[in-house]
């Protein structure tokens, strides 16, 4: 597939280089070439925020190979556990990541060499025993440290589609400049690199981040267009008092991955408002390429809390507690997303890349929530997200609702009690909330473990991390 | 205490360093406990140690050990 549009460009903001039309083109065929060289089998691609790491992912597509963005500071066990288990040609981007990334022992079966174009590679001395389906293009790891990290199989189809979605939903023109504040190898960070190269419109590639002068330096001098952030981008930069009327270039602020406080919404819509952009909550996951709705940014501050309609193409339901499907407004149960964007399937090994679509069109979100008359989807939590204490269900996501004044809460479930986790509370504060949760929710005391934690574990991407909380419960 | 040492515990706790980490040249991501989430705490840790409050671009300059001791100086925090 070629992901890339004619006007399409790249600015790297470490070299002040820009790789556009032809030349872009001509550079993505080099990387093309240099895998068909190589066995058969996925690219696993070590993906830091880099020109190079863009060349090799968007090569590897025109090339008609599956590849798997990987984080750079992967644990090197893991990496090898992947390794043995999905058996890539080649893996890519070596020398790839910053403080902390290490890409470990070449791996048995492995040569390294050091490609001319490609860089410094592993590269598969023997065939691997299956070959990937002909539609599958893009591979990322499920979230999660802990746990049995699997890949999101994507077909090409439906990569390319969400990003024509996405550039559809937020008018993503030849004009507009996204810089790369999130990791590649993340969804969101991977869609705001499809649907603008999709699109023709540049993409500043910088590394380091929203807190890095680096990355401001960059907006300003290339006039950067757009914001991308997870709800902890948004925290940190309420916390630093950011303000975008510093950056006048930028007019779209875009928010996805994980639920951003109503207040922290509508603060960042005045304020991107009032320098004449447009802030949008979107809704997505990984399973769905990532995107799957967007809210208008006219529709705030009136709908706060809804995630918006589904985008171009697809659609939403609700299947309710019965187990009955239903697009029927005010109906509460777990959504459900159709659309062509929705992956094939997971993969455990490397027979797994061999399947088709195993999904038809259709993806189980594991969240609960309902849609409003115009089809505005409204979250509340995660399914599967539920406590027991003595016997009763409690919704964990309600639990936290309760707490929020209190900060970063986390509430896991634990041997018949929820335990949350507080940051920074003393033990008599932690005593105290366990005596409002057990009134409020009738239940008694005994069943809430309020524990202090000096800081919530993040996952790369700057969810929380919930396994590695479970864990220690 | 000097400046350049209350800063440099202030670091060694906020970033929870190791014994016999050269501080005084760590860079903003130059290693694993300065990420994001190092750099908002170690922020805290420098408005509370110092009593400031830091603007948005000084929390944005900061890339250094050795930027934010200047930073403080400039601030007129007392030696």
């Amino acid at each position: 597939m070629n992901l890339i549009a004619p006007s399409a460009r790249l600015i790297d903001a470490a070299t002040g280089e820009i790789l556009a039309g032809a030349e872009l083109s001509a550079a993505v065929d080099r990387t093309a070439e240099a895998y068909a060289a190589l066995p058969p089998g996925v690219v696993f691609a070590r993906a830091g925020t880099s020109v190079p790491t863009v060349l090799r992912y968007a090569g590897a597509l025109r090339a008609g190979r599956a590849v798997a963005l990987l984080d750079p500071a992967l644990d090197p066990a893991v990496l090898a556990d992947f390794i043995g288990r999905f058996e890539p040609a080649v893996v890519v981007g070596l020398a790839e990541g910053g403080a902390g990334a290490d890409s470990g022992e070449r791996p048995k079966s492995y040569q390294q060499v050091d490609d001319e174009v490609l860089g410094p590679v592993w590269r598969r001395e023997v065939p691997p025993a299956d070959e990937p389906h002909p539609e599958l293009a893009v591979l990322l790891a499920t979230s999660g440290s802990t746990g049995d990290p699997k890949f999101v199989r994507l077909s090409s189809s439906a990569v390319s589609s969400n990003a024509a979605a996405i550039a559809e939903a937020l008018a993503i023109g030849p004009d507009e400049i996204a810089p790369t504040s999130l990791p590649l190898y993340y969804s969101f960070g991977m869609s705001v690199l499809n649907s603008h190269l999709a699109a023709g419109a540049t993409v500043l590639v910088v590394d380091g981040g929203v807190l890095a002068r680096e990355f401001w330096q960059a907006v300003q001098t290339y006039g950067a267009t757009s914001l991308a952030g997870v709800p902890y981008n948004y925290e940190m930069l309420h916390r630093i008092r950011w303000s975008p009327a510093k950056y006048p270039s930028i007019r779209t602020l875009t928010q996805a991955g994980g639920k951003l406080r109503d207040e922290m919404i509508l603060a960042f819509h005045e304020k991107i408002s009032a320098a004449g952009g447009r802030f949008h909550v979107m809704w997505g996951c990984t399973e769905a390429g990532p995107r799957m709705s967007t809210l208008p940014a006219d529709a705030l501050p009136a709908r706060v809390g809804s995630v918006g309609p589904a985008l171009a193409g697809g659609s939403f339901s609700v299947v309710n507690a019965e187990g009955a499907e239903t697009a029927a407004p005010g109906v509460i149960g777990e959504l459900v997303y159709r659309g062509p964007n929705v992956m094939m399937g997971y993969a455990e090994n490397s027979a797994d890349l061999t399947r088709g679509d195993d999904q038809g069109g259709v993806l189980r979100t594991g969240d609960l929530g309902h849609l409003d008359e115009d089809g505005f989807v409204w979250l509340r939590g995660r399914i599967k997200r539920f406590g027991k204490i003595f016997g009763i269900r409690v919704n964990l996501h309600d639990i936290e609702e309760m707490l929020r004044d209190q900060g970063p809460v986390v509430a896991v479930s634990g041997p018949d009690k929820v335990v949350v986790f507080v940051e920074g509370i003393d033990e008599n504060a932690a005593r105290d909330l366990a005596g409002r949760l057990a009134e409020r929710l009738k239940l008694h005391r005994s069943g809430f473990d309020v524990r202090t934690i000096e800081r919530l574990p993040q996952l790369p991407n700057g969810k929380i991390d919930y396994r590695s909380l479970e864990a220690q419960v | 205490m000097t400046l350049n040492d209350r800063l440099r515990a202030v670091f060694v706790d906020a970033l929870e360093l190791p014994e016999g980490t050269d501080v005084e040249n760590l860079n903003y991501r130059g290693i694993e406990q300065w990420d994001s989430l190092g750099h908002m705490t170690l922020v805290a840790a420098i408005e509370d140690e110092f009593d400031v409050q830091l603007e948005t671009d000084q929390v944005i300059d900061m890339s250094s050990f050795k930027v934010a001791l200047d930073m403080l100086r400039g601030l007129s925090v007392d030696e």
